[in-house]
């Protein structure tokens, strides 16, 4: 498959939110540097003692009671790497569509970088296939994948290639676009606490009447209350 | 001067050759498409018109910048800021034969200036969009031919002046065949790759080695320019800047002095700050007072005067001294309240940073459904030539990141 027709499953014309899929790993697939091995293509699960095991990740985590109305929520996945990839997979199951917006690009050739960009779009191109033998509807809600990772700018000399990222306000939808279009809450999945960078953006959302959840991927989603805008670097 | 539609069953395919073979990697901002669903097509004597301003303008500004070099003591009106007073003093070997000058100027269809073109400012040390002004309009030429089955593109009734053409033959006169060639920007930032990537691809093809790095990958010696990124270290033959010069106090690079007095070829060497900060308008009385024709500039820039001159007058907008891409304009009618008083209120704490212009009346172009756009035309200039063109459109009069990317298509003259 090219990178185009890749890049065309993950946005396939007729769906919804998918203008919003970043085409950058797309184009540095074919161009990778590293070796990696083949991604581990099995998806995530949570696993509370209490739940029976064949159930779907979201409905394992909000449990029996869910405070979250699905149909009214986007879910924004702040994940490691491939694993965020996974999540996202994970995610169709409960009728979510993973929307990609990975923005980092590959280091120059010989230089070590700060960020693996790499495996990222070796795990969207893995992926691919999988997601082409599910059905999603048209109007799924949102599922925006990133990678955690993207943070790592520790430079331990100045020779490194830096090549993490930050999600910025225009790489997502505005609040105005989700509450028309029936979005009242946002899930972040993912770490101990929500990024800094996605908070930047969530604060302004909240403001406007979104609701914002947070979870770790491993207990309930607690209501989230931004209090501040974290400045910019 | 007209649009005319992208034909809508090639639309889709047309974004996705952009961003796929075209390196437009940026198509969607926040809740708006950034391609637009037509092509600005401009007659030749239109051409012929911008391309005599474009390259009277550029003639005047490195005239300008050529005379402040040597004449640093003139230079207080712009108000550079302290670190870059500290450092222009290095600029004064500067010899613009050895280097690549690339600048862009950005022209508005308006109503109320003579010749129907105003200015509104110059990206004189880092501009972008090389690909959008090479590519683009020729992914639009296939989608409108194929449309009409036209195949063979001599056929067509448009042609192009290509940017990355201009400037490869502008490297080719001024860095050695095979040479190693630095791509400075800021290596976060897909936006910045996405114009390297095409400039890297496009000289890589002519047999130039080409390395991706950041302004602090780059040492100096004796002048010369040396890479220090992992595993491609060594001499460098040219340096090519996308990171403002302005930015360079917030990165701190080691050693970042050696930009300013670098022998190595250099595009663009800083010495196009002066023409950078908008406050260049406020030197002009003392350039033509030693000889210095600034007329086209007058004809073109409209007023601009100090932020706090323009007080209580709703002629004036303001807009930074350091600005880009129309960010911190203050367009009242183009803006929603809450950025207006934003920008208002950074004017009334920091009006030196700010300049004051008077409001040009944009003449907007229609689209088929009789819908309204904002042009703004860049049109490059390369060592003194014209050298192609980077349009945006956008329903308000503010043409800023949220506006749409347009390709410029020259329509041949009739036999």
């Amino acid at each position: 498959m090219t990178a185009k027709e890749i890049y065309k499953i993950w946005a396939p014309d007729s769906a919804k939110w998918v203008d919003w899929v970043r085409p950058v790993p797309f184009m540095c697939i074919g161009q990778y540097s590293k070796a990696y091995a083949m991604p581990d293509l099995a998806l995530p699960k949570v696993v509370f003692l209490e739940e029976p095991q064949d159930k779907s990740l979201l409905e394992i985590l909000l449990g029996s009671a869910p405070e979250l109305d699905l149909k009214e929520t986007a879910i924004i996945v702040d994940l490691n790497g491939e694993e965020g990839v996974r999540y996202g997979m994970a995610l169709t199951k409960d009728g979510f569509r993973p929307i990609p917006i990975y923005n980092g690009t590959i280091e120059q050739q010989g230089a070590r970088a700060t960020t693996d960009n790499q495996s990222v779009g070796m795990a969207l191109e893995r992926w691919a296939k999988e997601l082409l033998k599910v059905n999603l509807d048209d109007n799924a809600n949102p599922a925006f994948l990133l990678d955690r990772g993207r943070l790592n700018r520790y430079k331990l000399e100045d020779a490194m290639y830096d090549n993490s990222w930050d999600v910025y306000p225009q790489d997502l939808p505005s609040a105005h676009y989700f509450l028309d279009h029936g979005i009242n809450n946002i899930l972040v999945i993912g770490g101990r606490k929500i990024s800094r960078d996605i908070k930047k953006i969530l604060v302004a959302h909240q403001k406007k009447g979104l609701k914002i959840y947070h979870t770790n991927g491993y207990e309930r989603p607690k209501k989230k209350y931004i209090f501040h805008k974290p400045q910019w670097d | 001067m007209k649009l005319v539609p992208i034909p809508a069953n090639e639309y889709e395919n047309y974004r996705l050759d952009l961003m796929f073979n075209c390196y437009k990697w940026d198509p969607q901002f926040l809740d708006n498409n950034t391609v637009a669903r037509y092509a600005l097509v401009i007659t030749e004597e239109e051409h012929k018109q911008l391309k005599m301003l474009t390259e009277g303008l550029d003639m005047e500004t490195r005239e300008a910048e050529q005379f402040l070099n040597k004449n640093q003591s003139l230079v207080a009106p712009l108000k550079l800021t302290k670190q870059l007073r500290g450092d222009i003093g290095r600029m004064k070997n500067y010899d613009p034969d050895k280097h690549i000058r690339l600048a862009r100027y950005d022209f508005h269809p308006v109503s109320d200036v003579e010749g129907g073109w105003a200015i509104s400012e110059v990206n004189s040390d880092v501009p972008g969009g090389f690909a959008e002004a090479s590519l683009m309009p020729l992914a639009a030429i296939e989608s409108i031919n194929r449309a009409q089955h036209i195949q063979i593109m001599e056929k067509t009734e448009y042609h192009i002046v290509s940017f990355g053409d201009v400037m490869v033959e502008a490297v080719k006169r001024k860095v050695r065949a095979g040479g190693r060639i630095m791509l400075v920007h800021c290596t976060c930032y897909s936006d910045d790759r996405q114009v390297m990537q095409f400039l890297g691809d496009r000289l890589k093809a002519e047999g130039y080695q080409i390395i991706y790095g950041a302004v602090e990958h780059v040492n100096f010696k004796y002048n010369k320019a040396y890479c220090v990124l992992d595993g491609n270290e060594g001499e460098l033959d040219a340096i090519f800047r996308f990171t403002p010069l302005e930015w360079f106090k917030d990165i701190k690079p080691k050693g970042w002095q050696g930009y300013f007095d670098t022998e190595t070829v250099s595009c663009n060497h800083p010495v196009a700050i002066y023409a950078q900060t908008k406050r260049f308008p406020f030197i002009w009385n003392v350039l033509e007072a030693q000889g210095i024709n600034m007329s086209t500039w007058r004809r073109l820039l409209p007023d601009t005067i100090e932020a706090k001159a323009a007080a209580g007058r709703e002629d004036y907008i303001y807009k930074p001294a350091y600005g880009r891409v129309g960010e911190g304009i203050s367009i009242r009618e183009a803006l929603d309240i809450k950025e207006y008083e934003k920008i208002m209120k950074d004017v009334g704490r920091h009006p030196s940073r700010y300049v004051a212009q008077k409001k040009f009346a944009s003449t907007p172009l229609k689209g088929e459904s009789g819908e309204e756009f904002h042009l703004c035309l860049g049109s490059y200039a390369i060592d003194g030539a014209q050298a192609g063109y980077y349009a945006r459109i956008s329903s308000t009069p503010r043409i800023d990141s949220n506006a749409a990317d347009i390709p410029v298509l020259i329509e041949r003259a009739g036999d």
